[in-house]
């Protein structure tokens, strides 16, 4: 038997050096291609997004700019409502103690009243005590003048009574000038 | 099956190149796209906000705590009038001292703001003075008791009458406990220079807290202030026998 001879099987053909170069050049264009889209898309969407960023700022600047003066007028308002505050406590207080000061005085020209009215009263007393025994005296003087034509025990009793009505005068007064001491 | 070299190498470039590609963007060398603006940003709640400054100040009127607790006492005699000062321990009962209320015909009381309250029944203790009157109307407002007595050296604000005129805050400082001058306490009394004045009895003394201390009842010839106690006025409130109704004139 004889064996027929081995010849290897002829391989691929080699492509040439200048087209293996353009297609990896192609791939890297296509990547470069991709990264640079991707970059242009990045750059549109940042720039969109920033200036959405930037009108949201330029809104909410507004809004700080607005509400600083509702805040400064606020604070202007609550500063003029603690000094009306303070102004009407102050007043609160001041005729709370003119009310206190007018009751004072009322209970005092009361108890005032009441003292001018006993002393009146006293007073009075005393006047009307001391008319009676005036009036006594000089009913007794007219007596005395003529004593004979009335009985010496009447004459006596009715000295008694003059001088009892005297008496009584005599404390109405020392009364009276017992409510005048100060 | 064997890769020629060449081949082997090619394909490493191409695969070099995507790896490349794809590590930059996958690394942060590429930038990444941007996240969608929110519609809204305000946060729900501040954080952290706290009240405005003499926020803590405000009343329901205005007026302190101590100056709404704080009363003024007109005694009606049968033949003189005097005035004192007194404060509310409840929304019932009123402070004040015994000489305050003494040989009364009519107690007339006051408020801060004018208005008047109604005196239902009073009371004066026997071994100190004090005296305790209940009132109808409620009073506005009532301070705490503190929690022991002062000591030498601690603030002390009198809320008064001070000779029976407007409403009047004192400061001062507690000097020194000593006997009572005046014989109407027993035990000891506080000396404080804070300043007061006839009309100031029954004044109450409040310390750093606005918490009672102790009670104005006298003035001394230096023109220091006499104080019953805190420990005085809670032994004499918690003992039910050391008040006895009080003779009018």
């Amino acid at each position: 038997m004889t064996e027929a001879p081995v010849v290897a099987a002829p391989g691929p053909a080699r492509e040439p050096g200048p087209r293996r170069g353009s297609r990896v050049l192609a791939i890297v264009l296509v990547a470069t291609i991709a990264v640079g889209a991707y970059l242009w898309l990045t750059t549109v969407r940042w720039q969109s997004t920033s200036a959405e960023w930037e009108e949201k700022a330029h809104g909410y600047a507004e809004e700080v700019a607005s509400l600083r003066m509702q805040l400064d007028g606020a604070n202007s308002e609550l500063q003029a409502a603690r000094d009306q505050l303070s102004t009407a406590t102050a007043r609160i207080t001041d005729l709370a103690n003119e009310k206190a000061q007018l009751g004072d005085e009322n209970v005092a020209s009361e108890q005032y009243l009441n003292y001018q009215t006993q002393v009146s009263a006293a007073a009075a007393t005393v006047a009307s005590a001391l008319g009676q025994c005036v009036s006594g005296q000089e009913q007794l003087v007219g007596y005395l003048k003529d004593a004979d034509q009335y009985e010496p025990s009447d004459l006596s009793r009715y000295e008694r009574e003059v001088n009892a009505l005297c008496a009584d005068a005599e404390d109405a007064n020392e009364a009276l000038q017992k409510e005048l001491r100060p | 099956m064997r890769w020629p070299a060449r081949s082997l190498a090619r394909r490493a470039l191409v695969a070099g190149v995507l790896v490349l590609t794809g590590s930059l963007g996958g690394c942060g060398v590429l930038p990444p796209l941007p996240e969608p603006v929110p519609a809204d940003i305000v946060p729900s709640a501040p954080a952290d906000l706290s009240p405005a400054a003499g926020g803590d100040a405000l009343s329901p009127d205005g007026f302190d705590a101590v100056e709404r607790m704080a009363v003024r006492i007109r005694n009606v005699g049968c033949e003189e009038l005097s005035t004192g000062s007194g404060f509310a321990i409840d929304e019932h009962t009123l402070i004040t001292n015994k000489h305050v209320v003494s040989d009364s015909k009519d107690l007339e009381v006051s408020t801060y703001d004018g208005h008047d309250i109604t005196v239902g029944t009073t009371a004066t203790a026997g071994l100190a003075d004090l005296a305790v009157v209940r009132t109808t109307d409620p009073l506005p407002s009532f301070p705490e008791l503190a929690k022991a007595d002062p000591e030498p050296g601690d603030p002390v604000t009198v809320v008064g009458y001070p000779a029976g005129g407007e409403l009047t805050v004192t400061q001062g400082e507690v000097i020194s406990t000593t006997r009572d001058p005046l014989n109407a306490n027993l035990g000891e009394v506080l000396l404080t220079d804070a300043p007061v004045e006839p009309g100031s009895s029954g004044s109450a003394a409040l310390d750093a807290k606005g918490r009672v201390i102790g009670v104005v009842y006298a003035k001394t010839a230096d023109d220091n202030s006499l104080l019953v106690p805190l420990s005085t006025l809670q032994d004499v409130l918690a003992d039910d026998t050391a008040f006895t109704p009080a003779k009018g004139c």
